[in-house]
């Protein structure tokens, strides 16, 4: 099982820096799945999934993005209270270091998704599969 | 084959290059007191006259001139020859105020071009080379400058102007040039399209570059060669002396030649005017003593350097000056101290980052801040907002370990600092201290 791939982006924290990579994936046909972007005052990273990994990656290259590609862990639980809580609690009797989480819509109204970036992700892979919470795969994703 | 241009000068004995010296500048202030008023009224006021200057041990006694000098004589004030001898007119970018001219009879176009001759035969160039003048042309000297140097060596001249990197790229490769002369600062730059377009040094036959005309480091030099395959010379001008070819580099890279049998070196205090002896750090200064229409005398180049007759493992014994350590033009003064953005350079490409930044210097509730603007190594970019902001600290605090004053480092997209084709724009000065 392949785990899901996130792709990273640095952007000048100025206007129009978002607008210009959106417009260079709308244009290779790529679709986002998920999204969020940390930011300081001088810049922003833009961290995403999506459909094509390889592919937008070659194009952000291309156009002189810095670039980088990581596996995370994308679960799928059901959107009901104290869900996230256990997914937590999994990761935390592990003692996995979780270095940050977004969330993202989930395949059905009664799901939400996440991604989550630990630094060892085999070790939290394992603790979750065991624990019976749904992970993505790359191919899941890029349907 | 021969390393020298002209082997005799080059490896004078410095016995006789004193008396070469001697008797070219008894001429040469004999030729400026009679045709220049200007600075006759300058001896005048010094009360030297021509008689008093025997010997190069005289030479102290003869007044400064300064870059204020040449504005208020602009533009024929200072002109040695009548118009009708001269064939040639430069000029220097007027970035630092006004534009300065400067002429040439056919003489000292000829001895100009000499001077680029010897720095291409000692960068290894020889009639078999094929060089690409990347300089600009015009009223520039870099290009005219080397260009005809490039002639006089017999090389397959390439009168190519700065700019349109690709195409320079495509010459390049298609008619095998050998040697390239341009700024430093552009031949990154080629360095850097090179690799973008797929290429590497193996796809070109370059095997020198003889680089000048603004300050650059030890490690750019380093990253220069690494990226085109090349050794990279260093060549020192200015407008007010020819141009380029004032001083140049041998293989030994240590520090540039000077051509000193044409024009005669000093070392000063730049506060007292005072002649500092050879080793000890000071501004630059050169006596002209063979040009005819635009002969400076004791000409304060406001570079800061240091001079050294250590023989040279060339076999040159023409006096070498160490690659200046900035232009008081350069030079900054925040929070009191001096900063040169040379120093900013060498820690950012220690760093790992490539050599675009962009210093801002203002005043904010009568406190000096500097912002530098650097871009980012795509090979160090990781999704980790923690680590990122690592390095932008780590990078402030090497710099400030070496300039001695906390800089604010802004880490910036990859290419994103406009690239220049001549000299490149890396400070802005943002404080009104004058008005």
């Amino acid at each position: 099982m392949a785990n899901a791939k996130q792709i990273s982006v640095f952007v000048d924290n100025k206007p129009n820096q978002l607008t210009g990579v959106m417009a260079l994936l709308k244009e290779s046909g790529i679709n986002v799945r998920a999204l969020s972007l940390a930011d300081t005052s001088d810049f922003g990273i833009l961290r995403m999934v999506v459909n094509d990994t390889d592919k937008a990656e070659k194009v952000l290259k291309n156009a002189s993005y810095a670039v980088t590609v990581t596996e995370v862990v994308a679960i799928t639980i059901p959107d009901s209270p104290g869900q996230l809580s256990r997914v937590l609690d999994i990761l935390g009797a592990e003692n996995v270091n979780l270095e940050y989480l977004y969330a993202f819509t989930g395949a059905s109204d009664k799901s939400v998704s996440f991604v989550i970036r630990v630094d060892d992700i085999k070790h939290a892979s394992d603790a979750l599969t065991k624990g019976g919470i749904i992970q993505l795969t790359e191919q899941d994703l890029s349907e | 084959m021969s390393n020298y241009w002209n082997q005799e000068i080059e490896c004078m004995p410095y016995e006789d290059m004193k008396k070469l010296q001697s008797e070219c500048l008894v001429a040469q202030v004999k030729h400026v007191y009679e045709n220049v008023e200007y600075y006759r009224n300058l001896m005048d006021e010094k009360e030297v006259k021509p008689e008093d200057i025997q010997s190069i041990d005289d030479l102290h006694k003869l007044p400064f001139l300064t870059k204020a000098d040449l504005r208020d004589a602009y533009p024929y004030g200072l002109l040695a020859k009548p118009l009708s001898d001269c064939v040639r007119i430069q000029s220097t970018s007027g970035t630092t105020g006004k534009r300065v001219v400067a002429f040439y009879t056919q003489n000292d176009i000829e001895l100009w071009e000499n001077c680029c001759a010897r720095a291409i035969v000692a960068a290894g160039g020889t009639k078999d080379d094929v060089c690409q003048v990347a300089y600009g042309y015009g009223l520039f000297t870099g290009g005219p400058g080397l260009n005809g140097g490039s002639h006089k060596v017999g090389c397959l001249t390439l009168p190519m102007s700065s700019g349109n990197t690709e195409r320079q790229i495509g010459f390049m490769r298609d008619l095998g040039s050998t040697i390239i002369c341009c700024t430093p600062s552009y031949a990154a730059y080629i360095g850097e399209t090179l690799h973008e377009m797929g290429l590497t040094p193996d796809d070109i036959s370059l095997k020198a570059g003889i680089f000048g005309a603004e300050p650059w480091t030890e490690e750019m030099r380093k990253s220069i060669e690494e990226s085109l395959g090349i050794k990279a010379y260093d060549i020192y001008g200015l407008t007010e002396t020819s141009g380029p070819g004032v001083a140049f580099e041998c293989s030994e890279q240590t520090g540039m030649h000077i051509n000193e049998d044409h024009f005669i070196p000093e070392i000063i205090d730049p506060e007292t005017g005072e002649v500092l002896p050879e080793g000890e750090v000071g501004e630059l200064v050169f006596t002209s003593i063979t040009k005819e229409a635009f002969p400076l005398l004791r000409y304060r180049t406001r570079d800061l350097c240091v001079l050294s007759r250590k023989k040279c493992s060339c076999g040159r014994t023409l006096i070498k000056m160490r690659k200046p350590m900035g232009r008081s033009d350069d030079m900054l003064i925040i929070r009191g101290v001096n900063v040169f953005p040379s120093q900013i350079e060498t820690v950012l490409i220690e760093q790992g980052y490539s050599p675009n930044y962009l210093i801002e210097v203002d005043r904010v509730n009568n406190t000096d801040t500097l912002d530098i603007s650097v871009e980012m190594n795509p090979d160090q970019f990781s999704d980790k907002m923690k680590v990122m902001q690592e390095q932008e600290k780590a990078l402030a605090l090497a710099i400030k370990t070496m300039l001695g004053i906390n800089p604010k480092v802004h880490l910036v997209s990859p290419k994103s600092i406009t690239r220049s084709e001549g000299k490149a724009v890396r400070v802005i000065d943002k404080r009104k201290l004058h008005d």
